[in-house]
């Protein structure tokens, strides 16, 4: 396999709150190949938005210590100076955000928004071109009457049109790299499926890679390539979506899974949950980050901290005992 | 119990800065000494020593004695009992007629809330003085109507923040549960939102009493406020001011007293407001 | 499960609210619930879902229309008893933790119903034990404030609230609405275990079709403020006859790629409830719309056992007729889209 566009190392997060020092992120190791779409699941807390401010290098006020590498195309992202990290957000890191409302400034109309990021991309571009330049995004991001709407302010367009334009604010900077923080899921189910489907078109034109950030796990099986489950600020098990997502290894992945509805199941069939909390980020790990809830956990779980291995073809999960469950 | 254990961590925030420090203890200085003026005086701040005229500070008169041989110190105390009452009551009044219309503005139909709003608009267009004085040229100049013409002019200023606040909780899921409840509207104001919308008003309150204080002593001053004998730090300026050419003492002395005690305040109102929430502070 | 001849709890008939005059947010809405059933609500943001749930608990006058529960009009029972009206219907509101009071411990919170309904102190303390005990609630829970609490707990804690009163109905709003799926599970059995034990019936609001499909018995979908198709859950996810229905109940992608179907997308944006289109309301985005369908508004009409749609022109309820139909439309109007 070719390079991959980011390899992460052991990358640790440590944020001082009013209970003491939290690990956000526990030691990830990951890779985005280029040219894929990785999605990255879990549930609340499990450190994946951590993750993504890591790669865009927007960490938290209160983070307290980031080790690890970040090799962005050979480049280490992690204490890279935050002046060069500017330059390289606008250029080559894109991201787009759950709630698009709090990404775009009210006062702006959405060509400023467009004709900014273009100027930003490239300072000699003259104001007519990058409109035109822009028009032509918004028509590729599907927005019907684009010349209406690049005089419209955000307020003036809907949540899933919001969503369209900082699709095409993200993809006018040709990003190496796109990151896609939960993306639809302040839109209906219909709109959902329009922006996913537009994502999915984009790939074909898009040469970088996508971090899609979801907790909807159907709609990471549709629009990735590869899945990293994360599980208190730890990569649990990754490799190609298809694999992980219908054959899991780890026992939290097949626990997920299972809590989410089936079609077939028999309705009035009792629904499964995961019983027991999730880990505290201020308490060390000590042992597997799941076994406290795995209902395979044996004693060693408890004192030894499983490596990511490999666990197939592309595969891995950190699990001391995956090759002995049923 | 843990209402106590909030307002304890509340003063603790507020007092962790040197400026909060700082207005913190002229604040419990003053409180104290208007609690206990007749135990700290040393003097009955009346009694006339008229041979003792204009005395330089010594032993027996801590800070000297005015043009009629009264002890200063003694005044400046009884001072704060009269500033502290004068500026605690008209508060009082004003924070709670000020909560009443704005809850009620708040809740009124369009017509009733233009009505209150308008009312808040007209006092605080009026200046303070001109009404202070039309308000004394009626019912002749006392301590209660210093405190009435205050009350007055600060009621708006609560009514608007009071109101303010009851829009933006208006419609928050945890009073919508009490109505799905069927509780009463007035439960729902008194159980439910007075609660939720009491700790910006207190802190507007604790920031207004270095203003109500040189209010009254500027109202006193100019002999529309608390008449003499009675020892407010207006009159005191203003009997000091009269015999400038006798001695600087009095006038100095009772004006530092006035400017200790509201920067004191001030401080401390400040250092609460940010403890409280820290986003009004900047918003400035 | 339910009786169909048994007379139904819950009835709108005809019921319409619009809001300053112009805001057509409930549209000629029929409907019925029966007792012991859950129905599920679906539908965009904006269709009118929250307000048909707040015109059911009495906190959203109807502008036209009757809604009666056990036969009697909603308007009535409140006017005579609006306390007696609280004890029969109640909500789970959709921010669990923002609906408990941020004052108040959970312990106050949950003697509410007492003060407000003056119910027997002795007893209802008992029930609340009991309540706390039957929903899994730690009994120190009572002691903590709303921001001390998990979602979980908060959503667990307005349940038994509104179980302190005895209720007949229960109107729940995205009962599992920012719940992670890891406890989401665990809430949906406490709800219908609760039905099964009390009696409960449920108007239970959703976008997670997964949840909808799983716990409901009949389901009614809604598009600007009308109910567009109203048919048994599985039915409807089976062989949806309105086209808006088709979309959505398509739009649900599965993990299992060998199961998984082409979502139908339908194009251009949800019409403003302000300027309603004209004929049906859901022919500027239907990818089957008629020329008639611009200009006449299609009536509610039986298309099968217990299903009614708002269509001219409903698919066929033959297993996957309106999937494929829909999906040549819609490539047809893509590849017109494409060719300049």
């Amino acid at each position: 396999m070719a390079e991959p566009l980011v390899a992460i190392r052991n990358l640790k997060l440590e944020a001082g709150t009013a209970r003491g020092r939290a690990a956000i992120l526990r030691g990830i190791d990951l890779e985005i190949g280029r040219g894929r779409i990785l999605g990255l699941v879990g549930e609340s807390g499990s450190g994946k938005s951590s993750l993504a401010a890591c790669l865009i290098g927007l960490t938290p006020a209160n983070t307290s210590a980031i080790s690890g590498e970040i090799r962005f195309d050979g480049q280490n992202l992690v204490g890279l100076d935050p002046t060069a990290f500017a330059r390289l957000r606008g250029r080559r890191i894109a991201m787009i955000f759950q709630d698009p409302m709090t990404a775009l400034n009210p006062l702006f109309t959405i060509g400023t928004h467009l004709v900014d990021v273009l100027r930003h991309r490239d300072p000699g571009l003259s104001r007519a071109a990058a409109l035109s330049e822009a028009t032509a995004m918004l028509v590729k991001v599907g927005i019907a009457d684009p010349e209406a709407r690049i005089a419209a302010y955000p307020h003036q367009l809907s949540g899933g049109m919001r969503q369209r334009v900082m699709i095409a604010m993200a993809l006018l900077m040709r990003p190496d790299l796109l990151l896609a923080d939960e993306p639809t899921t302040a839109l209906d189910a219909t709109v959902e499926a329009q922006i996913v489907e537009l994502l999915a078109a984009l790939r074909r034109e898009v040469s970088g890679s996508i971090v899609f950030i979801s907790h909807h796990l159907g709609l990471v099986a549709q629009l990735c390539d590869d899945v990293a489950v994360m599980y208190g600020g730890t990569v649990v098990e990754t490799g190609p979506v298809d694999a992980v997502l219908t054959d899991p290894r780890h026992p939290y992945t097949r626990a997920l899974i299972a809590c989410e509805i089936d079609e077939d199941d028999a309705p009035g069939g009792r629904l499964l949950s995961i019983p027991g909390e999730v880990p505290d980020p201020v308490r060390p790990m000590t042992g597997c980050i799941f076994a406290p809830r795995c209902a395979h956990a044996v004693e060693t779980c408890r004192s030894e901290v499983p490596e990511l291995r490999t666990s197939g073809d592309g595969r891995r999960a950190a699990c001391l005992r995956f090759e002995e469950l049923p | 119990m843990n209402t106590l254990a909030a307002i304890l961590a509340t003063l603790r925030r507020a007092t962790g800065s040197i400026t909060g420090a700082v207005g913190f203890t002229i604040f419990v200085l003053v409180i104290l000494a208007a609690l206990f003026a007749p135990v700290i005086a040393t003097h009955d701040p009346d009694a006339l020593d008229v041979m003792n005229r204009f005395a330089p500070p010594s032993a027996a008169h801590w800070l000297g004695t005015d043009h009629l041989g009264r002890d200063l110190f003694s005044r400046l105390i009884h001072g704060a009992t009269i500033a502290m009452s004068v500026a605690l009551s008209a508060i009082a009044l004003a924070l709670a007629a000020g909560t009443v219309l704005g809850i009620l503005a708040a809740y009124l139909s369009d017509r009733g809330e233009r009505v209150i709003l308008i009312l808040f608009d007209v006092i605080a267009a009026f200046p303070s003085l001109v009404l202070a004085l039309a308000i004394v040229a009626v019912f002749g100049p006392s301590t209660g109507v210093v405190v009435a013409i205050v009350a007055l002019t600060m009621t708006p200023h609560f009514g608007r923040v009071a109101r303010a606040q009851v829009l933006t909780l208006k419609n928050a899921p945890f009073l919508e549960a009490e109505r799905i409840l069927g509780a009463s509207g007035a439960r729902i104001v008194f159980v439910h939102l007075l609660p939720n919308i009491m700790g910006p008003l207190v802190v507007l309150a604790s920031m207004d009493i270095p203003v109500v204080i040189t209010i009254e002593a500027g109202l006193s001053f100019l002999g529309l406020g608390v008449r003499p004998p009675l020892a407010s730090w207006g009159t005191l300026i203003q009997d000091g001011y009269q015999f400038l050419s006798d001695s600087w003492i009095p006038v100095v002395v009772s004006s530092l007293a006035l400017a200790l005690a509201t920067l004191g305040f001030t401080l401390f109102g400040e250092a609460l407001r940010d403890a409280v929430d820290p986003r009004i502070g900047r918003e400035r | 499960m339910t009786d169909p001849a048994a007379p139904p709890l819950v009835s709108f008939e005809d019921v319409s609210v619009v809001f300053g005059g112009r805001v057509h947010a409930l549209d000629h809405v029929d409907l019925t619930i029966a007792r012991g059933e859950v129905l599920g609500l679906v539908g965009e943001s904006g269709s009118g879902k929250t307000t048909l749930c707040r015109t059911l608990i009495g906190l959203t006058p109807l502008t036209t229309g009757w809604i009666r529960i056990g036969g009697a009009p909603l308007i009535e029972t409140m006017a005579a008893d609006p306390l007696g009206f609280r004890r029969r219907v109640q909500m789970l509101l959709q921010d669990a933790v923002a609906s408990l009071s941020p004052r108040l411990t959970i312990g106050r919170t949950l003697e509410e119903p007492i003060a407000i309904h003056g119910l027997p102190r002795e007893a209802a303390r008992r029930r609340l034990d009991g309540l706390l005990a039957r929903l899994g609630l730690p009994r120190d829970i009572v002691t903590k404030f709303p921001h001390q609490i998990s979602g979980g707990q908060a959503r667990r804690v307005g349940v038994a609230r509104a179980l302190m009163v005895e209720p007949d109905l229960i109107v729940a709003d995205e009962p599992t609405a920012g719940l992670d799926v890891s406890v989401q599970g665990e809430l949906l059995n406490l709800l219908m275990d609760l039905r099964r034990d009390l009696g409960l019936t449920y108007l239970l609001v959703s976008h997670n079709l997964n949840v909808i499909r799983r716990v409901t018995d009949r389901t009614a979908v809604m598009y600007l403020g009308q109910i567009v198709e109203t048919a048994p859950t599985r039915d409807l996810f089976d062989r949806p006859a309105h086209p808006y229905a088709a979309a959505l109940v398509s739009t649900n992608p599965a993990i299992d790629p060998k199961r998984r179907r082409r979502p139908i997308v339908l194009g251009g944006e949800i019409p403003s409830v302000v300027d309603l289109p004209s004929g049906c309301r859901f022919h500027t985005r239907c990818p089957v719309a008629q020329p008639r369908c611009a200009v006449d508004v299609p009536a509610e009409r039986e298309v099968g056992p217990g299903r009614r749609v708002r269509c001219h022109f409903p698919f066929s309820l033959a297993p996957t007729a309106a999937a494929d139909a829909l999906l040549v439309a819609a490539d047809a109007a893509t590849a017109a889209a494409a060719t300049p």
